[in-house]
């Protein structure tokens, strides 16, 4: 549901901010044009099977909430699938079930995606169903309250998960800013948010000249300039909003404690991050791969699971957006080896700043980095959300081929640097959520 | 990753459903997995899987019985090497439960030539993925890596095989991790809780009754000599086969294995028979109580597996009940109605032994289980009423060939759907799927509707949340909820002694 969306397009995002590198045989041939309405597509054509994949990258992620109506930017997305001026939601639905195919529209913190995935041979009857939701939507209004209220119910349903609890806990109390709720919203502000609001926000920002169109899949370019660019030149440019944005952060040490009936303590331990145009950022990828982003071989994973056994899942990451986002490790262990985690993983991020890393740890982080690259990209939905963040995030069109020199030039003495400029164990947000009375947490302060 | 959206629609755009369900069930579901990966499998990046029409697929048998699956796939430069042992829970005992699963974590541990952490870091250094995961009826493990690396890939795999290290130091180091595991996915998750339970109660005599993690007891009554002798059971090439799918020449790959592998003896096959299930009898009821916002209900029906031709009917029924926004239960429970936030309908069919069709919702906020149950028998009745129209079964037909098209998208997940066919009934019969899908008619899906969802076949778990245990900010709308609560509480125990 929606919160569980979010965490997955965390992961997504996290995922894509190690996007390693491409040999050039990795990535389909990829051509980018710009519309006269300034919407940039960019078609990469993989023809082995008979379906395609649209995604439809529009800066109107939940930064642009206004204050007290958090989960517009998201139920402006999902709203678009409710109805247009010529369709029911249930005659989308039907439709697009006919087809075999979907139909998404999600947001995120920086930005909302539209994407469809159809069969070839329904391709135009696809496309058709993506533009009229897109350019179309008629918010109906029964429909939109009935989706606040579905919203609402799945933030209460969420309740029972006890990470997403100390997740979404973390998030609250680091921010400052608009990057700090929900996307999906909070129980206190949808109720505020109307179909005026939801319409206001959909004109200003869904224009073509804020967005990015990636085609990926069994279409010619050929096919895209005589099916799709028709429609989408139609498309009006539009004024969007300029919505002013800083990124703000609470300081800790700090620790919040929440009390459950869990048999494992739910751990994010964490602090302000970078932004994904932050020049160090490939020194801090390499860095926090060491650390703990790196599967079995990072050192919170050898340290709190394979030799004392305390965890089926830790690891840390930098969750690296248009604008500084965070730096959080997570952990989920037996109430009662909630504080030794926590001191574990203190413990190895002052380590990566008192001494300099291994040359083999170095190497292999490298090499993996640089080598896994071509699978970030082995599905046509994962190209076509590489390619969108590439545009997205203006990393350039040669970034698949500069990505191994990005990585190889780092050294140890620059991941000391940017360990000691980018970690603050002692300035550290802690969130427990657990039995704190097993834990033995439960006096105040931090553990 | 563990938890994944419930919401149908969405869980079906993202992943289609089918890859999980086919893996053996549920594992994309966070209330229930029969899937435990010793690393935590981001199975929602991937897309369903199937591996099309076979005529690319060769199957080669090595001399000590390793048989050996390849597909030739040359859309990129990579390569999924996997290695599937025919040995699940299904294959543990009362008390000992769990094995299987805590055997895939110490395959991690390490050979006589390559220590743990060697392994690791060699897949690490050629760029290479990997995992393992276990489920009822499979163990398998597989390397995602550059065409050019597979060599390191084949060499691990044949070194574990036969060569593993298994030690009591780490045995105890690795059990704890698995406790961890269960606590993550079970203790702390009442969904998962209660289709637990309802397996439990749904599967008296078959190995289905336990879960693949295994009982928290049994974890603890493990010892290093049942792995033992489980591993020299069942990890041999004559219980094993290789799935290979990618970027390679077929005849070199086959070449590399049996250097690899060949050198193995041949052993015996060790058995497969398990009790299998007697009939249901009657409706079979279980609740648990836990501390949660909201209930949740699950209803299961046996059902038969791909040997039998209703399994396909079942597959289209799966694709009406539960296939996009448009299907029956999202139309009527989720919109129309507003009875319930999410609902789902799931069938194994790839299971060895003969599974169960499942349907489960979590009601809306102040609706009751009971008239959500009441809705979802409703919509079972329909089906055996009613005659599905034309239109609409072509709508699940077209749902479920398209997903069969975009599963092919990824190398992995073509490995894997060979490897389940493999495992249900030979990789030969997934050519055998479209056709019978496209067979299904309006007559059959009302014959099998009224065949096994009937009430003696049944089992039906709710969850009955708590409040919290201390005091808290009473939340709005308390206690309305409290009163249901204690409502469900004393008349689902009524009905539970009854049931059983």
């Amino acid at each position: 549901m929606t919160a569980r969306f979010l965490l997955q397009l965390f992961l997504i995002v996290a995922a894509a901010s190690i996007m390693a590198t491409a040999p050039a045989c990795a990535v389909p041939p990829v051509e980018r044009l710009v519309l006269s309405n300034k919407l940039k597509v960019i078609v990469a054509q993989e023809h082995s099977l008979p379906f395609a994949t649209l995604q439809l990258l529009v800066d109107s992620g939940s930064r642009k909430d206004p204050p007290g109506k958090e989960g517009l930017a998201r139920l402006t997305a999902r709203g678009m699938l409710l109805g247009t001026e010529k369709r029911t939601a249930e005659t989308i639905n039907r439709e697009l079930d006919f087809l075999g195919a979907s139909l998404g529209a999600e947001a995120g913190p920086d930005y909302a995606v539209l994407s469809l995935r159809v069969l070839k041979k329904d391709l135009d009857r696809g496309f058709g169903l993506f533009m009229d939701v897109l350019t179309r939507p008629a918010f109906p209004a029964d429909e939109v309250r009935r989706e606040v209220k579905k919203t609402l119910a799945a933030i209460q349903s969420e309740e029972d998960q006890p990470d997403a609890v100390a997740e979404k806990t973390f998030q609250k109390e680091l921010y400052l800013s608009g990057y700090g709720h929900p996307v999906e919203g909070t129980k206190e502000s949808l109720p505020a948010v109307a179909r005026g609001d939801v319409e206001r926000f959909y004109r200003e920002n869904y224009c073509p000249n804020n967005a990015i169109l990636v085609v990926v899949g069994d279409v010619t370019v050929a096919e895209v300039r005589a099916r799709l660019l028709p429609l989408l030149d139609a498309w009006k440019a539009g004024d969007v909003a300029a919505v002013p944005f800083k990124s703000a952060f609470a300081e800790g040490p700090k620790a919040v404690k929440i009390n459950r009936s869990v048999t494992q303590a739910n751990i994010v331990i964490g602090h302000a991050g970078l932004s994904r145009d932050n020049p160090d950022y490939y020194a801090v990828v390499l860095m926090n791969y060491i650390l703990g982003s790196g599967g079995f071989s990072s050192r919170l994973f050898n340290e709190i699971r394979v030799k004392r056994g305390l965890a089926y899942s830790v690891g840390s990451y930098f969750d690296a957006r248009l604008y500084p986002g965070s730096f959080q490790v997570s952990i989920q262990t037996k109430n009662s080896s909630a504080s030794e985690a926590i001191r574990i993983a203190l413990d190895q991020m002052k380590l990566m700043q008192a001494s300099p890393v291994e040359v083999k740890e170095l190497d292999g982080a490298k090499k993996y980095l640089t080598g896994s690259f071509p699978m970030r990209m082995d599905t046509q939905a994962k190209l076509a959300g590489f390619l969108a963040q590439v545009e997205y995030f203006g990393l350039g069109p040669d970034y698949p081929s500069k990505y191994p020199s990005l990585i190889m030039a780092v050294t140890r003495e620059k991941i000391q640097d940017v360990a000691k400029r980018y970690l603050y164990p002692d300035k550290c947000i802690v969130v427990i959520v657990a039995d704190l009375k097993e834990a033995g947490l439960d006096a105040p302060g931090l553990p | 990753m563990r938890r994944l959206g419930r919401d149908k629609s969405f869980s079906r755009r993202r992943e289609s459903g089918v890859f999980v369900k086919w893996i053996s069930g549920r594992a994309r579901k966070g209330g229930h997995s029969f899937l435990l990966g010793t690393f935590i499998l981001f199975l929602c990046l991937v897309p369903p899987a199937v591996a099309g029409p076979t005529g690319r697929v060769s199957e080669s048998v090595l001399p000590n019985g390793l048989k050996v699956i390849l597909l030739e796939n040359h859309k990129a430069p990579l390569v999924t090497f996997q290695v599937w042992y025919r040995v699940g829970s299904r294959n543990e005992n009362w008390g000992k439960t769990g094995l299987s699963h805590v055997l895939e974590h110490m395959m991690f541990k390490g050979t006589k030539k390559v220590s743990g952490e060697r392994f690791v870091r060699l897949i690490e250094e050629n760029g290479g993925n990997n995992n393992a995961f276990t489920s009822r009826d499979f163990t398998a493990y597989y390397e995602n890596l550059s065409a050019d690396r597979v060599g390191v890939a084949i060499g691990l795999e044949a070194d574990r095989m036969r060569r593993l290290v298994l030690r009591e130091e780490d045995f105890r180091t690795e059990r704890m991790v698995v406790m961890e595991e269960r606590r993550l996915r079970t203790e702390d998750n009442p969904q998962a809780y209660l289709f637990e339970q309802v397996d439990a109660a749904a599967f008296a005599v078959s190995p289905y009754h336990w879960p693949v993690i295994g009982w928290m007891e049994d974890l603890q009554r493990l010892t290093l000599d049942d792995l033992k002798t489980h591993y020299r059971t069942y990890y041999s090439p004559t219980n094993a086969f290789l799935v290979v799918v990618g970027d390679f020449k077929k005849e070199e790959m086959l070449r590399l294995v049996r250097n690899a592998f060949g050198s193995y003896p041949k052993s015996v096959r060790p058995p497969q028979e398990r009790s299998s299930e007697p009939p249901q009898s009657g409706k079979r009821m279980v609740c648990v109580e836990k501390e949660a916002k909201l209930p949740f209900v699950v209803k299961g029906y046996h059902v038969p597996n791909l040997s039998d031709p209703d399994s396909y009917v079942l597959e289209v029924i799966e694709a009406l009940l539960s296939g996009g926004k448009s299907s029956r239960l999202y139309q009527n429970l989720v919109r129309e109605r507003q009875l319930a936030l999410e609902v789902d309908a799931d069938h194994s069919l790839l299971s060895y032994d003969p599974g169960l069709f499942y349907l489960s919702a979590v009601p809306m906020p102040g609706k009751d289980v009971a008239e959500v149950e009441k809705a979802l028998d409703g919509e079972l009745e329909r089906l055996q009423r009613e005659q599905v129209g034309g239109e609409e079964l072509q709508k699940a037909k077209n749902q479920i060939e398209a997903v069969f098209v975009y599963g092919q998208d990824s190398l992995f997940s073509q490995a894997m759907m060979l490897a389940q066919f493999e495992v249900a009934g030979g990789w030969r019969r997934l050519d055998d799927y479209l056709p019978a899908i496209r067979k299904v008619t309006a007559v059959d899906v009302r014959r099998v509707a009224g065949k096994y969802f009937t009430h003696r076949n049944s089992t039906v778990g709710i969850l009955i949340p708590l409040p919290p245990t201390e005091e808290r900010p009473a939340s709005k709308g308390a206690t309305g909820r409290d009163r249901m609560i204690r409502y469900r509480s004393s008349e689902c125990r009524a009905q539970g002694s009854i049931g059983f």
